[in-house]
């Protein structure tokens, strides 16, 4: 029952870090662009516009640096 | 009157995710069922559905006491986590870098690993199908029960995202009960693709609107950030088969 509790957890954990190096990138960008936001009064409009490209520009560098790492 | 503007990426979200994960899990009960017969395959699915229903009631009310912006912010950034680790895993499947999901070869491993177990020893072997069947359906049905509460509860449609749900774990049960053999030619890939494409749009928006930001356009946004994503993992892929093919 134990393993199934185990498993179960690395699952659930598994469903948000599928990359870690992509998954703290996020989690940063997410962090400056509500901090942008409500403390240095940006434009909401501007943090949307980051968080919105900044996700597009993770993805492609995600895909890319594993795509490197599997041809090598 | 819900807008069916309004509903409908909700329930194609959580529609096309739940045939994904429903075909991964109807994949090893299938397994269990031809070998271990249908009943340890029933009885552990019962248990499986019953514990995610049981989540699903206990999670419910507890929603509805977390202020909305929270929420949104929450949901926001777990549908944006979920669905770009979906969209980069299914770009490095289009683009090759790593194997496609073969339901035929899971079910070829799953059958192997029963059968080893019975080479093992002779006992419980009842028990060990149908715990190989509940957490298959337990752990597939985890991510729908999230999907649809993520898809659903920022903007109250929880109800419309579950008969989604509910519609893909019918049609692939209805198109399993005839074909009777693992479901191999769903354009698996695709699907996710799709998905995370959707998850992804509906992260950003969430997650935004959790921080304050009024989006033009409103729910309209949704469409501009689904087209973005979308581009942007077909471009991903596209350099990723280049840079494997160059980097080989």
């Amino acid at each position: 029952m134990i393993k199934i509790f185990k498993e179960v957890a690395a699952e659930l954990v598994g469903m948000f870090v599928a990359e870690k190096r992509l998954t703290l990138a996020v989690l940063a960008l997410i962090a400056v662009a509500g901090s942008l936001v409500d403390f240095a009064g940006v434009n909401p409009l501007v943090g949307g516009a980051l968080l919105l490209f900044g996700c597009l520009i993770l993805l492609i560098e995600s895909v890319c640096r594993s795509g490197r790492a599997g041809a090598s | 009157m819900m807008a069916l503007s309004a509903a409908a990426p909700a329930v194609s979200a959580a529609f096309l995710a739940s045939i994904v994960e429903v075909v991964e899990a109807f994949t090893i009960v299938l397994a269990v069922a031809t070998l271990r017969g249908w009943r340890p395959a029933a009885l552990g699915t019962t248990a499986g559905l019953g514990l995610l229903a049981a989540i699903v009631l206990l999670l419910g009310p507890l929603l509805d006491r977390v202020p909305m912006t929270a929420l949104q912010l929450a949901i926001g950034i777990m549908l944006l986590l979920f669905g770009m680790g979906w969209l980069r895993k299914a770009s490095l499947r289009a683009a090759g870098v790593i194997p496609l999901h073969d339901e035929d070869a899971i079910f070829a491993a799953e059958a192997a690993e029963l059968t080893e177990q019975e080479r093992r020893r002779q006992r419980n072997l009842g028990w060990a199908a149908g715990v190989t069947a509940f957490k298959a359906v337990l752990l597939e049905g985890l991510e729908v029960v999230f999907i649809v509460i993520a898809v659903g509860a920022g903007r109250g449609l929880l109800v419309p995202a579950s008969l989604g749900a509910l519609a893909a774990c019918a049609l692939v049960l209805a198109v399993g009960a005839i074909v009777h053999r693992p479901l191999s030619r769903v354009p698996e890939n695709t699907l996710k693709f799709g998905v995370g494409v959707m998850l992804s749009a509906f992260g950003v928006f969430w997650t935004g609107e959790g921080l304050g930001i009024a989006w033009p356009g409103q729910d309209l946004a949704l469409l501009l950030f689904a087209v973005l994503f979308l581009g942007a993992g077909l471009f991903a892929s596209t350099l990723a088969r280049k840079l494997a093919v160059g980097f080989a």
